[in-house]
């Protein structure tokens, strides 16, 4: 399962979610972009379900802890990692071949994009809730806190609040990282992805 | 006895396939590797230079073993190790890095060495020690292996294998690219008291003074690490100096606030240059950048097509992170070659390149001067630089003279 | 001190400070963390705090704007449906802000106690599995090669024409062609290494060697006088608080 290629993969992925999520989190849009690297992942090891499941999740991880050394609010939504990686994994991999389709068929693309973004987000704010709820009191540092104060201000309980911000934001922020991501995978080179499937380079010389 | 062994051959008559099929069938066991640019010649798993030494320092294989015998091997001497052991290897130039890898070989317990043409980015001085080094009345006591496109066989001491063409794919003429190009008078760039130094690093560059004409052809020359690189990222804007002015024709110029508007730079890794995924890519965006000082009708597609297939492309739709290292170097020739822009610089272009193909590359860039481009180049390559009439800028100690 | 008692009182205080612990507490955690400071660190320490800082007073700032700002009530008063106060968000927030800050200076302050060393020499001492190792060294690398990935695709896209070093509208309106090729220019890196250089050399072996070399203990030296007062703290702490309650 874990590779040379895969396990740099999976840093990649880390290093991928630390580097474009820190920057959105300091900005304070109430977006996130901090999973293009756990979804490309998974797409990169498409169609093997299983290996993109346990990479994606794996990237997340890895990815929280370096992040955490920024973003302390981060590490606590380990769960939300492992719910983006399990979709990514059933939804997203069998999206990969329209992704990668040389010329691109723009109509079956888009659907895709938007059909797996938007799954991956509400389940990622169904997910996410209880933890912003019950560990910071919906007190949090990304840009999405304007948007649960909103709806306190509105007169929603704090987890109404929390859910209707996560719906409202988060699938356009999956439906962005899962374009992103598609893109991403249009442009890698063959020549890795086959590395990325065989098994361990030089182990059979 | 331990072995030599040179592969020779043109492009793309499976150099490197050889190599590791040597390597993998006849030296069997495991071998230091140092492939073409930069990033193929350290391990990329340390970020210091002190880590990358010790991680390849020989060991004993267990705690009670005794220590390998290669201790008796002799030390390449790089540059001043201890004083950059702090330093990211990353942030050494080409040349450096291939240095600092020979130490670490010599330091190691590897029986094998193989060199992908990366004693190309030596200077000659640096390249005349390596060479020295392998050779085996020195002592070393380790098999090498090797390619390199300006070591024709017969090599004292070395056995040779010829290989020939194994495919006419990637053929290319880089001549057509500029026989039909008009003349065109090149502005000159003037540099007036350059100062740069690298926020944590040595001065670079101490008040300088240049005056750059257009017809003319510079090759810029000095030692690994002394600066030439850095002097090509300062003219197209990637850094700015810590003072000093630039002007271009009668007009200043500040690349590094406004951008980048009159020099098409071939970088010395083809992939440090790219800024597409595909060759069409890439060519819309460098035509889009410069819309308005690039005529329109010059860059439409079908020249750009012509252009490509001169390079050996024969879409423009090739992606290309996938075409053979060798055929994207010719690419990147393709964008200062085509006379885009009055200004091409062209740094280490022949790189990787048989003689036949630099003796060609040679030529256009000689026409390219003739028709009153404005030419800089760089190169350790003292017999491709004498098949280009050029003036010699010398760098090094923070100044740049012309010579 | 060895990387590994200061990574394990590093992680104590941390996860003291998770645990909420009340005034007398907390004034426990404080005095630990700044005689750790003094003590190992020295000089250093302003740079940890002034890092802190750096990330911890924008988040307040946001913090305090959105829940004293806009909310105007403290989240456990919005769960108990009872009427909200200003005062009371702002207390919350600085109690959460402040906590952070500790959270990220003591992070800060542990690495800069090893900045001496390399990070190899640094993953090296660590009593973690090799494996565990392995995949920190390379995590570590990655992050290297991202940051020159960066730079290359950096000089592609200002040589092109496409950006300028400067900040511009143009930088922005181009960021996606940057991130396009960062990501291929990573790719080939890794492509080449993983395809020629390091299946060659074996070069994971050497790395697992590098990194295998276990120390003879795995806390030496000063180890042995803070590991024991930090756990003495933790007791106090914890007990502080139960103390208190009535």
């Amino acid at each position: 399962m874990f590779t040379t290629p895969r396990l740099i993969l999976i840093a990649l992925g880390a290093a991928i979610n630390c580097s474009i999520g820190t920057i959105v989190y300091l900005v304070k849009l109430p977006i996130y972009l901090d999973s293009i690297g756990t979804i490309l992942i998974a797409l990169l090891l498409a169609p093997d379900r299983m290996a993109a499941f346990v990479c994606a999740w794996a990237a997340g991880w890895v990815g929280l802890a370096v992040s955490g050394l920024i973003n302390p609010f981060l590490p606590w939504f380990a769960i939300t990692d492992v719910a983006i990686a399990l979709v990514a994994a059933l939804l997203i991999v069998p999206a990969a071949a329209t992704f990668r389709a040389r010329p691109a068929r723009g109509g079956p693309f888009a659907f895709q994009v938007v059909l797996c973004g938007a799954v991956t987000g509400i389940v990622s704010a169904i997910v996410s809730a209880p933890v912003v709820v019950y560990l910071f009191g919906g007190v949090t540092g990304s840009g999405s806190a304007v948007v649960v104060a909103l709806f306190l201000k509105d007169g929603l309980h704090l987890m109404s609040a929390a859910i209707m911000s996560g719906l409202t934001a988060d699938p356009l922020d999956k439906v962005l990282q899962v374009l992103l991501a598609a893109l991403l995978y249009r442009a890698t080179p063959g020549e890795f992805i086959t590395l990325l499937r065989a098994p361990e380079p030089g182990a059979a010389a | 006895m331990t072995r030599r062994e040179l592969i020779s051959g043109p492009n793309f008559s499976g150099r490197s396939a050889a190599l590791m099929a040597l390597l993998h069938d006849e030296f069997a066991a495991e071998c230091f590797y140092i492939g073409p640019y930069s990033e193929a010649a350290l391990s990329g798993l340390t970020s210091t230079i002190a880590d990358e030494i010790d991680l390849y320092r020989a060991r004993p294989a267990t705690k009670s073993a005794a220590m390998p015998a290669s201790l008796g091997r002799p030390v390449f001497p790089a540059f001043d190790v201890a004083a950059f052991s702090r330093r990211e290897p990353q942030t050494l130039s080409g040349g450096e890095q291939v240095l600092l890898a020979l130490h670490a070989f010599s330091l190691s317990s590897y029986p094998a060495l193989a060199i992908d043409t990366a004693l190309e980015q030596l200077d000659p001085q640096n390249r005349d020690a390596a060479l020295d080094y392998f050779d085996r009345r020195k002592g070393l006591a380790a098999n090498v292996a090797m390619i390199d496109n300006r070591l024709p066989p017969p090599l004292v001491g070395w056995t040779s294998r010829e290989r020939s063409a194994d495919t006419h794919a990637f053929d290319c003429d880089p001549r057509r690219l500029v026989a039909d190009l008009a003349p065109r008078q090149a502005p000159a760039i003037t540099i007036r008291g350059l100062t740069f130094g690298y926020r944590h690093g040595n001065t670079i560059f101490r008040d300088v003074d240049l005056a750059l004409a257009g017809g003319t052809a510079y090759r810029l020359a000095g030692p690994n690490g002394a600066g030439k690189t850095t002097l090509l990222k300062l003219l197209v804007g990637v850094l700015a100096p810590n003072a000093g002015e630039l002007t271009l024709g009668d007009k200043p110029y500040r690349p590094w606030r406004h951008g980048n508007r009159a020099i098409a730079l071939a970088t010395q890794n083809p992939d440090h240059q790219w800024s597409g995924a595909t060759l069409a890519d890439d060519l819309a965006r460098r035509r889009a950048a410069f819309a308005r000082a690039v005529d329109a009708e010059c860059f439409a597609e079908p020249r750009l097509e012509k252009l490509a297939a001169a390079l050996g492309a024969h879409s423009l739709d090739v992606h290309l992170y996938e075409l053979p290292l060798a055929a994207r170097k010719r690419l990147s020739w393709l964008w200062p070659l085509a006379g885009a822009l009055p200004w091409a610089v062209l740094d280490e272009p022949s790189l990787g390149q048989d003689l036949a193909t630099r003796e060609q590359l040679a030529a256009a860039i000689g026409q390219l001067t003739a028709l009153g481009y404005g030419v800089l180049f760089v190169t350790h390559d003292d017999d491709f630089a004498a098949r280009i009439p050029h003036r010699v800028l010398a760098i090094g100690d923070g100044r740049v003279k012309a010579l | 001190m060895t990387p590994n008692g200061g990574f394990a009182v590093g992680l104590i205080l941390i996860a003291l400070s998770v645990v909420e612990p009340g005034p007398r507490g907390a004034a426990v955690l404080v005095a630990l963390a700044l005689a750790f400071a003094i003590i190992e660190v020295r000089a250093a320490s302003l740079l940890a705090a002034r890092r802190a800082a750096l990330v911890v007073l924008p988040l307040a700032l946001f913090m305090g704007l959105v829940w004293v700002g806009i909310v105007g009530e403290a989240p456990y008063q919005i769960a108990a449906d009872a009427v909200g106060t200003r005062a009371a968000a702002l207390v919350y927030v600085a109690k959460l802000s402040g906590r952070l800050f500790f959270i990220v200076t003591v992070i800060q302050l542990v690495f800069l106690r090893f900045a001496d060393l390399t990070p190899l020499q640094l993953i090296r001492a660590l009593a973690l599995p090799v494996a565990v190792k392995r995949m920190l060294a390379i995590t570590l690398s990655l992050i290297e090669t991202l940051r020159h990935a960066i730079d290359r695709a950096h000089i592609a896209l200002i040589a092109s024409g496409t950006l300028t070093r400067a900040p511009s509208l143009r930088n922005a309106l181009h960021s996606w062609r940057l991130i396009q090729a960062v990501w291929l220019s990573a790719v080939t890196i890794m492509l080449g290494r993983m395809r020629d250089k390091w299946p060659v050399e074996n070069t994971m072996a050497r790395l697992d060697a590098a990194l295998a070399h276990v120390p003879a203990r795995v806390f030496a030296g000063d180890d042995r006088i803070w590991l024991p007062i930090t756990l003495g703290a933790a007791a106090v702490t914890l007990l502080a608080d139960l103390v208190g309650k009535p």
